[in-house]
């Protein structure tokens, strides 16, 4: 038996590291910590008397993917439960954790002439598009002074590790105006390391408004309704121009919104099909979670 | 060679018509005395219109569709069908029945007798159409008779001898019937298939139904040669009101029933005969041919036409001729010509 | 490939809907097409039934239902329904009737909360086809005729009355089978 002391790093609220030293304890035994074992150990017994699981309400911000594309001419029920089965399977092998537009991931994925055969990638989430096994992300990072931009298809069986270094969201779904903001809102250190949120904390916003570079732009961003930019600093005629294009009465076009959303009903069919697979795989996740922070080797001091 | 083409032609045609030639000679039996039936009728007929004497006007009030009507309409002549003349086409085409008053059922083609309120009945009749198609059933029997007293050869002569009251649910129309000389006879497919044939065909002859109210010596006269008709009009002149025998006639057919029958054979719409059963009755052996028919502007598919011939089949329950208290022969108008 | 957009939570319309928009007559553009619909929203909600194109019939027929499934989820409490009901209606008394009068007639309905059915045209006046769009239990006689009883017709009477003996047939049938079982047994 191995008898070690460890540090166990966890971030609590408000991102302050805590350090917890455990002495005396035995690498492949339950962790006895305070902080997280009554948690897992409800949830592990969830799964084992296999109560009807509550879907949670949440469950279209964190798998949008699931839901099909709202295109009528296109939906076909079988192709898309299909689909769901697929992106289960791949879900057991590797952990697509729960990220949104504005979070810092790192994305390992295969790549032949690479020495080690993978290459990390670390970079911003400005894009997240597709549905079904076709959901791609845009990772953006600024590296030696280059603007890059990769797009990963997320069920790609290529990919082999996903992680969320930093979850958070921004005030705007896309953030394509990175591309004309100087380097510095899109640079990220390749070596960062995870930040963890505890368990249960709402999705932090970061509301750092964007001051792009001056034009000419990828876009002309004064007509998106963007609300994470600074102020333009344009000339009058832009922003007249871009009030003459607005279509204020867009919101109130009950059904352009219908056809472009899916119904609460079909979306609690659908969650409602996979949410104990999901849970499933999200339990083992911690579990794996746990082990990696357990193993973790520090040097006694 | 225009000659030739002639010649040919010529000689073509008679090989066809011999191949293809009628056999209506040999089977039209009883010419002579069907046209002395029919002679007895149309003077008895004839009699009775000129007994009307001074044509005298009433009153005919029609509630329905296509609008409301008051006709004036010449007392003992007029009948219903020239109602429904005055009014529409439609009602002419599809009306198989009267009601008189709410209260009296009345041939298309008896003549009315006084001030009344009329109502036209047809296969869709709402709320009921009971009475219409009781009345349809039992012209469809009398029809049945026609054609079995037309379809045998010469040397098979069918003697009729009643058909019992109707009964829709039964599935199947009626009609009992002697053949001399065929002692055991199993009709094949296509000799129900002709018979089959032969009443479509003398029904879409469209024949009108004409009612005709005798005595019973001239009933006795008119079914001279049949013996059981022989046999049952003293019977029902007795037990009817006024000592009269109700006959029908279509074409140059006549028969007993006491009504009420359609107005027109061309009401029937699809009409299978699906079998013959022999009888074994106190008469001797007697056939009962059974049918199914839909008056016409009922739809059905020939799936569900085909469940109601195979239950055609079966032998028809109703009361043989030999039991007592046959319907037919009891002319109870005060109950059976009125709904009230 | 679109993404379903999961800003909002929307009811799901028991009506049938065409996967695209159908094209109005509108110079205006977008904006004059939804001021021509606002107007015959307003008018069902007014009237309850009304007569029109089939077209314009069955564009507004879909908003109707999504104010009214709207009104029905969120209540009139709700600030972006009540915005939503304040634009589409424009006779301001008809949101009082839109939430105090047909969200309690309909929030028990498992059906739509619209009829729309095809007029026929009147030929040659009119060539587009026309059709009455209405709103379920509406004060008014119904469109369509009653349904008339067709048990006494004459073929189902030969129907039913087959029917019948089919099964006794079977039945017996089935207890003669029993019975031989039970002698098999013994």
């Amino acid at each position: 038996m191995l008898l070690r002391s460890l540090k166990l790093h966890i971030i609590q609220c408000g991102f302050a590291p805590v350090v917890l030293q455990v002495s005396r304890t035995c690498s492949n035994m339950p962790l006895s910590d305070t902080h997280q074992s009554p948690d897992n150990a409800v949830s592990g017994k969830q799964v084992k008397s296999e109560r009807k699981l509550v879907v949670p309400s949440n469950s279209r911000f964190i798998y949008p993917e699931f839901l099909p594309d709202p295109k009528m001419e296109w939906r076909n029920s079988l192709r898309e439960k299909l689909e769901r089965l697929d992106m289960i399977q791949r879900r057991k092998h590797i952990d697509i954790p729960e990220f949104y537009v504005g979070s810092i991931l790192a994305v390992t994925s295969s790549n032949q002439h690479a020495p080690n055969k993978a290459t990390r990638f670390v970079g911003i989430c400005i894009q997240r598009l597709g549905c079904g096994l076709r959901a791609n992300i845009t990772l953006r990072n600024v590296i030696k002074h280059v603007g890059t931009e990769i797009k990963y298809q997320l069920y790609d069986p290529t990919i082999q590790k996903i992680e969320v270094l930093r979850l958070e969201k921004r005030l705007d779904d896309e953030l394509l105006y990175l591309r004309d903001a100087p380097n510095e809102y899109s640079t990220f250190d390749e070596n960062m390391e995870a930040e963890y949120l505890p368990e249960g904390t709402p999705v932090p916003v970061n509301t750092t408004l964007v001051k792009l570079k001056p034009r000419p732009w990828r876009a002309r961003w004064e007509r998106k309704n963007m609300k994470g930019l600074a102020d333009l600093e344009l000339e009058e005629r832009f922003y007249k121009r871009a009030e003459e294009l607005a279509t204020p009465w867009e919101k109130y076009d009950l059904m352009k919104q219908y056809r472009r959303t899916i119904p609460e009903e079909e979306q609690k069919e659908i969650f409602a099909e996979v949410c104990s697979e999901l849970h499933e795989v999200e339990v083992m996740r911690k579990k794996l979670k746990r082990k990696k922070v357990f193993v973790k080797p520090t040097r006694s001091s | 060679m225009k000659c030739f083409t002639s010649c040919f032609y010529k000689k073509y045609t008679y090989t066809l018509s011999r191949r293809y030639v009628s056999t209506s000679k040999n089977v039209e039996p009883l010419s002579e005395i069907v046209a002395y039936q029919n002679n007895l009728f149309d003077n008895e007929q004839k009699k009775q219109k000129e007994a009307v004497g001074r044509i005298e006007k009433m009153i005919i009030k029609y509630h329905g569709v296509p609008e409301n009507v008051t006709l004036s309409m010449n007392k003992g002549i007029s009948t219903p069908y020239d109602c429904a003349k005055h009014i529409s086409e439609m009602l002419v085409k599809r009306t198989g029945l009267a009601l008189v008053d709410n209260t009296h059922l009345w041939d298309m083609h008896r003549p009315l007798e006084s001030d009344c309120e009329i109502t036209f009945m047809h296969a869709q009749h709402l709320p009921d159409p009971y009475h219409f198609n009781r009345a349809y059933w039992r012209s469809c029997s009398l029809i049945l008779g026609a054609v079995i007293s037309k379809a045998f050869k010469n040397d098979i002569q069918p003697t009729l001898h009643s058909f019992p009251s109707p009964n829709v649910k039964s599935g199947s129309f009626v009609y009992d019937v002697e053949l001399s000389n065929l002692p055991e006879w199993t009709p094949t497919e296509n000799e129900l298939r002709i018979l089959s044939a032969n009443m479509v065909k003398l029904a879409q002859t469209s024949y009108r139904f004409d009612r005709l109210a005798v005595s019973e010596e001239l009933a006795l006269d008119i079914f001279q040669d049949n013996k059981f008709k022989k046999e049952q009009v003293p019977n029902i002149a007795q037990q009817s009101i006024d000592k009269k025998v109700i006959l029908y006639r279509i074409g140059d057919h006549i028969d007993i029933s006491k009504g009420p029958m359609i107005g027109n054979t061309d009401l029937l719409g699809r009409c299978t005969i699906t079998a013959v059963h022999r009888l074994d009755t106190k008469y001797g052996h007697l056939y009962r041919f059974q049918g199914v028919s839909l008056p016409k502007g009922i739809m059905l598919n020939h799936f569900a036409y085909s469940l109601l011939e195979q239950r055609a089949k079966k032998l028809n329950a109703a009361r043989l001729p030999d039991q007592v208290n046959n319907d037919m022969f009891v002319p109870r108008f005060s109950s059976e010509d009125s709904i009230a | 490939m679109n993404q379903a957009e999961v800003s909002q939570l929307i009811s799901k319309l028991r009506i049938r809907i065409s996967p695209r928009h159908k094209n109005l007559k509108c110079p205006e553009g977008p904006q004059g097409r939804l001021n021509k619909l606002r107007k015959t929203v307003n008018a069902l909600f007014k009237y309850e039934r009304l007569e029109l194109n089939y077209t314009i019939a069955d564009e507004t027929r879909g908003y109707a239902e999504r104010l009214i499934s709207e009104a029905i989820r969120h209540g009139d409490t709700h600030k972006p329904t009540m915005e939503m009901a304040d634009y589409w209606i424009e006779e301001k008394q008809l949101i009082h009737k839109l939430f105090k009068v047909l969200v309690p007639r309909f929030s028990d309905y498992k059906t739509s909360y619209t009829m729309l059915y095809r007029a026929p045209k009147a030929y040659p006046d009119i060539v587009y086809p026309r059709s009455v769009l209405e709103l379920r239990g509406n004060p008014f006689p119904s469109i369509l005729p009653q349904r008339i009883d067709q048990r006494n017709f004459i073929h189902n009477i030969l129907l039913e009355e087959a029917k019948k003996a089919y099964r006794a047939e079977k039945y017996e049938q089935i207890t003669k089978s029993l019975n031989e079982q039970d002698v098999v047994d013994k």
